[in-house]
């Protein structure tokens, strides 16, 4: 008896398999060493491993007795989540009850920050279809530039499922990244005068329940009326702010923010893993795909900058926007605006950025999916 | 100039536009619920 039967996973290990388990340990040391967003990419990298074990019963297999295919309970995660697109759809329930839209009320303005800051996408699209991507497969790379994982699980599910694996990763690093990528981009765009701005926001306004409460509602049906494609991204995300603001239904709130939340993620996480297999993801695809992510996240950072300097051209001394605040307008919440406040406080240790950076943030956060709604309308008009 | 990146400067086009108008009226309901449903200290704390 030779080895192949004897160990037959050995046997049919190639250098691809052994790259893929490195990559999921990777995942794992960058989950629990680094702390970079674990609870996505510590299930990635252990699906990874799960999936890149020759003949693993984690995914179809074809058994050679039958020739009939086994299925893997990945793929029957795969099939009855990612590609209905129900997980991300949950995760984005629980993403709406945990935002709290009060700071938007009171600095409105900040909102238009959230549509700058998803320049990166578009930008990136277009770069992918220079490099030969078809309209599909460029839309959903550039959709990394969102900061939004779920969103660009959608959008990548739809248009370019064999490239959900890179995408997600990708997506899901960079948002862990953006202290170390935003910080040098506005540094190299802004000046330490510009850095300087201190803005004064209305931090004591009172906003009504009743108005906290319509605003998930109204935003449903106006998104809806106008881009009826958006409404599973955006209704969802409100129907999970409805649950947190309506004040009847704390239980299920909670609920949605800790276990509907942690749930999901865990099947999602490991649900992605299936797509990442030897085949799939040891290309040049995946290199070139992360590459891009890069690219977005960087030109998201540069369209909010260069928003809030071409606004502060028509504003008044002393009404300016600190243009670091720009950089806010991406979906990484809170992480962004956080990064924002320590960067304004370094330059000035009585500089208090922090309430406008988190009303950009959530303005990123409905910009994102907003970006989502209408590359997923616009998209299937042309291909 | 390719079909494909004619489309995706197209979309990305009517992409960013689309995003400012959305944005844009967000901003506006925001505001109509400021001024519609102002915050009222003693009927807050009624409910």
């Amino acid at each position: 008896m030779g080895l192949a039967e004897l160990m037959p996973a050995i046997a049919e290990m190639t250098w691809q398999h052994l790259v893929m388990i490195t990559v999921g340990l990777i995942l794992i040391y960058l989950a629990i060493a680094k702390n970079y967003e674990p609870t996505l990419l510590l299930p990635m990298g252990f699906g990874a491993i799960l999936v890149n074990i020759p003949l693993s019963s984690a995914i179809t297999q074809i058994d050679p007795g039958t020739g009939k295919a086994v299925e893997g309970v990945l793929n029957i995660f795969f099939d009855a989540g990612i590609a209905t697109e129900v997980f991300p759809l949950l995760i984005f329930v629980a993403i709406g009850a945990m935002i709290d839209f009060s700071p938007l009320f009171r600095n409105p303005s900040l909102l238009l920050f959230g549509a700058a800051a998803q320049f990166g996408i578009f930008m990136t699209m277009v770069f992918a279809a220079l490099l030969g991507y078809d309209i599909r497969e460029a839309a959903s790379i550039g959709i990394i530039g969102a900061a939004d994982g779920p969103t660009s699980i959608v959008v990548a599910s739809r248009f370019a499922p064999h490239m959900l694996g890179a995408i997600s990763v990708a997506a899901y690093s960079y948002m862990a990244l953006v202290p170390i990528i935003q910080p040098p981009v506005i540094k190299l765009l802004t000046t330490r005068k510009e850095r300087l701005i201190r803005m004064s926001s209305d931090n004591n306004k009172r906003i009504s329940k009743k108005a906290l409460i319509a605003f998930p509602i109204v935003i449903t049906i106006a998104a809806g009326i106008i881009a009826p494609s958006s409404l599973a991204l955006i209704g969802f995300l409100m129907f999970g702010n409805l649950i947190r603001e309506c004040g009847v239904l704390n239980k299920l709130s909670l609920a949605a923010q800790n276990e509907l939340s942690s749930l999901v993620t865990i099947l999602l996480g490991i649900t992605i893993a299936s797509t990442m297999t030897a085949e799939r993801f040891v290309r040049l695809d995946t290199l070139i795909i992360i590459g891009l992510g890069l690219f977005a996240f960087v030109f998201d950072t540069f369209g909010g900058v260069i928003f809030a300097k071409f606004l502060n051209l028509f504003r008044k001394e002393g009404n300016k926007i600190n243009p670091m605040v720009g950089a806010c307008g991406i979906s990484a919440f809170p992480m962004s605006a956080r990064v924002i406040h320590q960067m304004g406080q370094k330059e000035d240790p009585y500089n208090y950025l922090l309430m406008p950076a988190i009303s950009t943030n959530v303005g990123g956060q409905i910009g994102s999916v907003v970006a989502g709604g209408i590359i997923l309308t616009l998209v299937p008009l042309l291909a | 100039m390719t079909t494909t990146i004619q489309q995706a400067l197209f979309v990305a086009g009517v992409g960013i536009v689309g995003i400012f108008a959305f944005m844009t009226l967000f901003y506006l309901l925001i505001k109509a619920l400021d001024r519609l449903l102002p915050y009222d200290e003693e009927k807050e704390e009624e409910e």
